[in-house]
């Protein structure tokens, strides 16, 4: 079957019951995105799947043939030149929204696509939107702020 | 892993200040953990004078965008997890599903016959190799999800198949999986040399606290309960390993690189000199990472059998039954004191089941640090029991001390019908007395006075009426902290410049999502006059790099810090004297500012690029260690909090609404990296007063909620404003950066801050936490027809 990685085509032949978190971190060397709990819980693994947010975790990679993958990696034009990353990358490292780093690919994953579904987030939305990804460092106070700068820096690019 | 005792090692004597130097090395007291430890010092060359509030810095003190960040934003930092060589196979263990009982039978043939099954490890190839204090894989078992097996195959999916294959058959034997059982007649021995610590009871005392009960107007007692904690780091403990000829390299995610070194040595019977381990980026500790874990060994010795890579990583279920915890604890306390508040004694009796190992973690020692009393008495019972072993757990001991310590003040406060925070400022200890010495610095009185005025304390009465449904109740409730955290040596540096003028910064420590990177560079390149985008701080490598100690007790800044600017000062002599003559101009006529040299009243300039490129590979490089403590000095971090919360008595839901929280900890390298870690222990402990409860079914002798979805952490949707700041006042006698450690005092204060604000809100007094909905509503009933204090 083919994955369409980052906007990268991928043949692969994969068995029924391979979940895509282990296809892209196995098999792609894509390992920015992080398994942690295998079961939902944490929102570690979030990925795109055609613009919406899944969890790579319980995703079977067999369902995944022409579909829009997107992790990590895809987010930034070509990591890691800071000039070249996204609004999200640059408002999480502004605000330091990250401790340990390890839930932040997921954290970046579910914001893109809550903006992608709501461009202009209340703080609410943020907190009630994301809680679903979790973070045991705390950096929660500063993920919501980098959320909300991102989504008006991108507001503003659209408007200009 | 367990704590080492270190009184049997006899001290080198300290020369009398007045003799001249006969010695490089000497003996200094490091705090770690709340445990002293006595440590040999080699005394530093260099002993700058410490930076104090007149030193003008340009690079400490400055919010630097921590230095790793486009890494971890573009997952491009690599964990241990995934870490992945050439040919590496995959690890799974077989876990033992009963708490006590002995392994009868244990068939592997079927899972070695699985295509892609390359290995089985069992108690017979790893006899004699210990881990948090048991036999690796023993075929006694001490607690549910003990590893009795271990195999490894090509895929992870297939070593989890081939797991699942081994055959186990287990005797199962009575268990005690609670202090009470471990305690109770005719339990079953849970250790051959029995249940208790061979340290328990723990009696420490000071003063006559008979005399001083008897001598106090008011005595009040209370119980206090805290719960089994989970880390629940997002990274399990894991490690990669493989064998080159007799040497290992080892992955890991640990926080200390050169304990995991000893420990694997030992256990493999290596020279230290043959073992490597490493460690990049780590995806949290909290302390329960200190030494190499059973995942470790594991993958040491499957990969020394089968002659190939081998990665072992812990499941999530296996990271939340078996890979340590803070302990539980009960705290009977009784405190004396006369009307005006003056404490006059206090009493604690506490009870602490450890686990099948681990130290002796208590809640006592804070009842003889934080306030001013001259009768002290703590006895601590520890239990061994049939759960796995406790670890190090975010300013342990204090974090559970502190709930019923704080819990205890704030019950006095109400029957005396005192402010809390003025009953704390009448018993506020102006030396250590647990020692008689005096602090090398102490602004707690500063935390009150600053955290109080921002919550606006004094102004509470008039905001709880704004409080209009009816079923919301508003309370308020404030706590306070400390914390040894002073560091100390040994701990070394390199600084060198490469010829383009760019600086590493090398030194054995461990960033756990710390910023010790980020803070190390600052010091080195705030020093050298260099900018500090153009330092780079290498870490993590026993085999690279030189010594630094685990990065645990938030000793990292303290120790390591001091050890950087004395290597950097070294590098930037020798860089100056190059530049003198380039420059025409004697050494002490040069400054450094932004990777620039320039003669003071002059025009005339270098930039770093320029000396160092006319040097060719000649390499400025410096070397810096950690001096000794000041004796007699005891050296702490302090802290108070004040919250504010919102119960609903008809659901017994509580809400935290915000929380300021005031700390001294001396000089604030990074003001933005520290208040990111006074933020996480805030929520830490957040979660540990509202949600965080390992539940164990005590006659099963299993645990009930290992995963993410029982096991509650909080959540983006439970944060109340956190207002969090540091007086930032450098401690020049702590050590000459002026720096001491804040990761831990700010989970110490929360669960009683918010005990109280609770108690506040309904009228009845919180014992016990996590305040779940159903225990605010029990402890609510038993008040119902009381009004709220005041």
């Amino acid at each position: 079957m083919r994955l369409i990685v980052n906007g990268n085509a991928y043949d692969l032949a994969v068995a029924g019951h391979e979940m895509l978190l282990g296809v892209l971190r196995g098999r792609l060397a894509l390992t920015g995105t992080k398994l942690v709990c295998g079961r939902g819980e944490c929102g570690a693994c979030t990925v795109l799947l055609d613009g919406k947010p899944a969890y790579a975790c319980l995703t079977l990679a067999a369902g995944c043939e022409g579909t829009a993958i997107t992790t990590i990696e895809g987010m930034s034009a070509s990591a890691p030149a800071p000039d070249q990353l996204h609004a999200l990358q640059q408002a999480f490292i502004a605000h330091d929204a990250l401790q340990c780093g390890f839930c932040t690919p997921g954290q970046i994953m579910a914001a893109a696509a809550l903006l992608a579904e709501n461009p202009h987030p209340t703080e609410e939305d943020v907190r009630h939107g994301m809680s679903g990804n979790l973070c045991r460092c705390g950096a929660y106070p500063k993920i919501v702020r980098a959320v909300l700068d991102a989504a008006r820096r991108l507001a503003d690019a659209r408007g200009a | 892993m367990a704590p080492r005792k270190h009184a049997a090692k006899p001290p080198v004597p300290a020369p009398p200040a007045d003799a001249p130097r006969a010695t490089r090395f000497v003996a200094t007291k490091v705090e770690i953990e709340g445990r002293e430890e006595t440590k040999i010092v080699e005394l530093p060359d260099r002993n700058p004078e410490p930076w104090d509030a007149g030193t003008p810095l340009h690079v400490v003190g400055q919010r630097i965008p921590r230095m790793d960040a486009v890494e971890k934003v573009t997952g491009t930092a690599r964990y241990t997890v995934d870490v992945h060589r050439p040919g590496m196979l995959f690890a799974a263990v077989v876990r033992a599903a009963v708490a006590a009982g002995r392994v009868a039978g244990l068939d592997a043939s079927a899972a070695l016959a699985m295509p892609g099954v390359r290995g089985v490890l069992t108690l017979d190839d790893v006899r004699g190799i210990r881990a948090d204090g048991g036999q690796l894989l023993d075929d006694t078992i001490h607690y549910a999800g003990q590893p009795v097996c271990a195999v490894c195959a090509d895929t992870f999916g297939l070593a989890n198949a081939a797991a699942a294959a081994v055959k186990l058959t287990v005797e199962t034997a009575p268990h005690a999986v609670t202090a009470e059982q471990a305690l109770a007649d005719g339990a079953p021995k849970v250790r051959a040399r029995g249940n208790e610590s061979p340290r328990s009871p723990r009696v420490i005392q000071r003063g006559d606290v008979e005399a001083g009960l008897r001598g106090a107007e008011i005595t009040i007692t209370r119980e206090y309960r805290t719960p089994v904690a989970l880390h629940s780091a997002l990274e399990p403990h894991g490690a990669v390993a493989e064998w080159e000829g007799g040497r290992l390299t080892v992955w890991e995610s640990t926080q200390g690189i050169f304990n995991t070194r000893r420990d694997l040595a030992a256990a493999f019977k290596l020279r230290l000199n043959q073992v490597r381990v490493m460690k990049d980026y780590m995806g949290g500790g909290f302390g329960a990472k200190n030494g190499a874990a059973a995942a470790s060994y594991i993958a040491a010795a499957l990969a020394r059998q089968v002659g190939r890579p081998v990665r072992c990583v812990w499941d999530r279920e296996g990271e939340q039954t078996d890979a340590g915890h803070r302990s539980a604890t009960v705290q009977q306390v009784t405190l004396g004191a006369r009307r005006d508040g003056t404490l006059t004694a206090i009493a604690v009796e506490a009870t602490i089941p450890l686990g099948i190992g681990g130290w002796e973690a208590g809640p006592g020692r804070i009842y003889h640090e934080l306030h001013a009393c001259p009768n002290v008495r703590t006895s601590e019972k520890f239990v061994y029991t049939n759960e796995g072993a406790m670890a190090s757990f975010r300013a342990p001991g204090h974090t559970e001390g502190a709930f019923g310590l704080e819990s205890a003040l704030n019950a006095l406060a109400r029957e005396l019908h005192l402010d809390p925070l003025e009953l704390r400022r009448r018993n506020y200890a102006r030396r250590d007395q647990v020692r008689d010495r005096p602090y090398s610095a102490k602004r707690l009185d500063e935390c009150y006075r600053q955290g109080a005025a921002r919550f606006g304390w004094t102004e509470r009465e008039a905001r709880r009426a704004t409080t209009s449904a009816t079923r919301i109740r508003r309370g308020f409730g404030m706590a306070a902290c400390t914390w040894g955290a002073g560091g100390g040596p040994p701990a070394y540096a390199t600084v060198r410049l490469d010829r383009d003028g760019s600086a590493e910064v090398l030194t054995g420590a461990q960033d756990l999502g710390t910023g010790s990177r980020t803070v190390m560079a600052q010091i080195a390149a705030e020093v050298l006059g260099a900018r500090v985008d153009d330092v780079r701080t290498v870490l993590g490598d026993t085999e690279r790099l030189p010594f630094a100690s685990n990065s645990w007790g938030s000793i990292t800044t303290a120790s390591v810090g001091p050890a950087v600017r004395a290597a950097a000062e070294e590098a930037r002599d020798r860089l100056f004297e190059a530049a003198a003559a380039m420059l025409d101009a004697g050494v002490n006529e040069l400054t450094a500012r932004d990777g620039v040299i320039g003669v003071r009243g002059s025009e005339r300039t270098i930039t770093f690029a320029d000396v160092c490129g006319r040097l060719g590979d000649v390499m400025i490089m410096g070397h810096g260690s950690r001096g000794p403590n000041p004796d007699g000095t005891a050296i702490s971090a302090f802290g108070a909090h004040f919250a504010e919360v919102e119960v609903d008595v008809e659901t017994g839901r509580v809400r935290v609404v915000r929380i300021v929280a005031a700390h001294d900890s001396g000089r604030i390298v990074n003001p933005t990296l520290a208040e990111s870690q006074l933020e996480g222990g805030v929520l830490q402990g957040l979660g540990y007063a509202l949600f965080e409860e390992r539940v164990m079914d005590a006659r099963l002798g299993l645990p009930m909620n290992p995963t993410l979805h029982d096991y509650k952490i909080p959540t983006m949707a439970d944060v109340p404003v956190i207002e969090g700041f540091f007086l930032d006042e450098a401690d020049v006698v702590a050590n000459h950066t002026g720096a001491k450690g804040l990761a831990e005092p700010p989970i110490i204060p929360v669960a009683p801050a918010i005990a109280a604000a609770v108690a506040d809100a309904i009228g009845a007094e919180m014992a016990e936490i996590p305040m779940t909905p159903w225990r605010v509503l029990a402890t609510f009933s038993t008040a119902a027809g009381r009004q709220p204090s005041s």
